[in-house]
């Protein structure tokens, strides 16, 4: 700031950092100078988080938060507050997004190696974040207690009492009664609307100061800190402002023209996104033909079916998760980027790509002999992806990683 | 490889088309397709005449208001408090909570009468057009009627004083031979075989003829569309603003991060 701020700003600013929070986060804050389209979604899981918190306090005036109330209440909310429908459909569409751009957001990550040191931590700190983005999607999932929020709660909160010797008891603790009841409705309230929001901001806000440390990647792996002028700043850098902030507007204006055609056109995204067995009222007597997740919990519940036994599904869909926390430690590779890994890198993440897609439709159909078999053959390939990759890692030969970007 | 991937995909398809199992209208096959018209406040009004005279009262609309309806679908609220609404001390904002009381209609139909303000979305519109359609005689049932969308419906035909006596009828269909075409005898005649399970109405049992009577039902139905979701017509028309809004934003942003990027290239 020039000495043609005024004094009262100087006063504040003496007692509060915001001149050099500014500057180190924004205006010189240094972004590669190079980056492609992939490099957008950790912005837009930004705006997403953003989006869901506004349309959630909105929907929080309309919502009721008892067994008798909550299905009401969602209908009340569409029908009769005045453009509550927008809120509505813009949180539901919301919840898909989020899981959209974050799983491209991490796919980036395993595509350009953004992982690897000395961003290890940006990674777990992400990976964390996923976590309890599944177990906000899944509570709030819960809430306006149709059919398939009843019948999904059924079946995940089982799950608990598949544990050894703890179980039963630990079922009935997560549900706060013996059956799905309003005790667990206003519990997975409290938990949806400000425990775990809280800890996702604030597990953004250490995965952005992490980030910030250590600078971001760029797709070729190169590490722009080698390269420094005399003040210190990397030569292949551009400032956050307003270079990257343009950027991320383009995206942002591209995000929005695609969340506005799913929103206002196909908000249900057919029955993926809003399942149809979800418009009627939960009714503990009668169990939906076909009980399924919506589409961004899928790949993980087809692997939990793939399992017979209930709790191998659960060590199996757990294993899955957290073998993710660890892949900055699994990946032996000089370089980062997939452009100059070597073939066996490039083919193990194709296969991994085909079969990540297959458990996520696997994971929204009816069982049949075929679709166990493939569950467990998508199952192992997404293992060995993970296990083998010290291996193929480090016995593949990389393309040499150029100096600079 | 590549042979063995085109295999395996094959055996998965084929295998996936027999998964795939039950119609979505039960024994009557694939549903009869249905498009909304929600800007078709004629169609809108005859609907809600036809719902409130035959359906109403049994099922309820539980989550709807009686004003909502008389305002969305242009009816002067004198007109319909005359005419459309059922009983003498409801008031315009009060809720379709229905005429009957639930626990009276499970003594008398075994199980009450679903709420049917969502029913268009729950099984989807397409699935409510055919289901009441394909109602057919059937001694063995209770109402003396079955359902081919979904047989053994604990509801009888509540509008065949209008579509007449269905029946399910026998018809003979051509032979279709292995190459796709009709079979044909020496002579050059089609081959043909009796098939069964196909509606036919007795002419001249009801009191409108088969396609006054599905637009009867699509008028319904419509209707039902837009109860399911009254902002529904309102949602589309605002989708539109909101993409445009969206293309100059991001049309506008380009053109600043064009000019930025001149900087750094």
């Amino acid at each position: 700031m020039t000495q043609k701020s005024s004094g009262f700003f100087n006063w504040i600013n003496d007692r509060l950092p915001i001149v050099n929070t500014y500057e180190r986060h924004l205006s010189k804050h240094p972004v590669p100078k190079k980056v492609n389209f992939w490099y957008m979604f950790g912005a837009l899981a930004s705006v997403v988080l953003i989006i869901q918190i506004v349309s959630g306090i909105w929907l929080m005036f309309g919502y009721e938060n008892t067994e008798e109330g909550a299905f009401a209440s969602i209908e009340y909310i569409m029908r009769d507050i005045e453009y509550g429908w927008v809120i509505r459909y813009m949180h539901t569409t919301g919840a898909s997004m989020f899981f959209a751009v974050v799983y491209l957001h991490m796919f980036r990550g395993l595509l350009y190696g953004s992982y690897h040191k000395p961003r290890e931590l940006v990674w777990v700190f992400g990976m964390t974040i996923y976590l309890v983005m599944m177990a906000e999607g899944f509570l709030g999932y819960v809430l306006p207690y149709g059919q398939m929020s009843y019948w999904g709660a059924q079946v995940i909160i089982s799950l608990f009492g598949a544990i050894p010797y703890i179980g039963e008891s630990l079922e009935i603790w997560v549900r706060g009664d013996y059956y799905i009841s309003g005790a667990t409705i206003s519990r997975f309230f409290a938990l949806h609307v400000v425990a775990l929001p809280l800890i996702l901001i604030a597990l953004v806000f250490m995965h952005l100061v992490a980030l910030h440390e250590v600078g971001a990647g760029n797709p070729e792996g190169v590490d722009i800190e080698k390269h420094l002028d005399e003040d210190g700043v990397p030569l292949d850098s551009v400032p956050f402002f307003p270079y990257k902030v343009l950027n991320a507007l383009v995206a942002i204006g591209i995000f929005g023209i695609v969340f506005s055609i799913i929103m206002f056109f196909f908000p249900e995204g057919g029955g993926y996104m809003l399942e149809l067995a979800n418009f009627e009222e939960a009714n503990p007597l009668s169990t939906p033909e076909h009980i399924a997740p919506v589409w961004y919990y899928s790949p993980y519940y087809a692997m939990l079916r793939a399992v017979p036994d209930k709790l191998g599904g659960l060590v199996v869909m757990g294993a899955a998760i957290a073998i993710l926390f660890v892949v900055p430690w699994l990946d032996r590779s000089k370089a980062a980027s997939i452009r100059y890994k070597g073939i066996l890198s490039k083919i193990a993440m194709t296969i991994f790509i085909i079969s990540w897609l297959m458990l996520a439709w696997l994971g929204t159909v009816p069982v049949t002999a075929l679709r166990t078999t493939l569950s467990i053959i998508g199952t192992i390939i997404y293992f060995a992806f993970f296990l083998l990759m010290p291996i193929y890692t480090s016995i593949e030969k990389t393309k040499p990683v150029p100096e600079r970007l | 490889m590549k042979k063995f991937l085109l295999v395996a995909f094959l055996f998965i398809g084929t295998h996936e088309a027999f998964a795939a199992g039950g119609a979505p209208c039960g024994d009557y096959g694939e549903c009869d397709s249905f498009k909304p018209e929600l800007n078709n406040i004629e169609s809108l009004q005859l609907g809600a005449l036809t719902f409130i005279n035959h359906c109403y009262g049994c099922h309820s609309l539980k989550y709807s208001r009686w004003g909502r309806i008389a305002k969305d679908l242009d009816i002067p609220e004198e007109i319909f408090s005359d005419n459309l609404v059922f009983g003498a001390n409801v008031k315009l904002g009060d809720r379709m909570t229905g005429s009957m009381e639930p626990a009276v209609s499970e003594t008398w139909f075994g199980i009450a009468p679903p709420d049917l303000t969502l029913v268009t979305r729950l099984h989807g519109s397409d699935w409510v057009y055919t289901y009441l359609r394909t109602f057919y005689e059937d001694s063995s049932k209770p109402y003396g009627v079955n359902n081919m969308v979904y047989p053994g419906a604990a509801m009888p035909n509540v509008l065949a004083s209008m579509q007449g006596q269905q029946i399910l009828s026998c018809k003979d269909v051509p032979l279709i031979a292995s190459n796709g075409g009709v079979r044909r005898d020496e002579m050059g005649n089609d081959i043909t075989e009796e098939k069964c399970g196909y509606l036919k109405t007795v002419q001249g049992s009801g009191t409108l003829s088969v396609q006054e009577f599905d637009e009867v039902i699509y008028n319904l139905v419509n209707f039902m569309t837009y109860v399911g979701e009254p902002s529904r017509s309102d949602r589309e028309r605002m989708g539109w603003y909101a993409i445009l809004f969206f293309v100059v934003f991001t049309a506008l942003a380009y053109l600043l991060f064009r000019e930025y990027q001149k900087d750094y290239h």
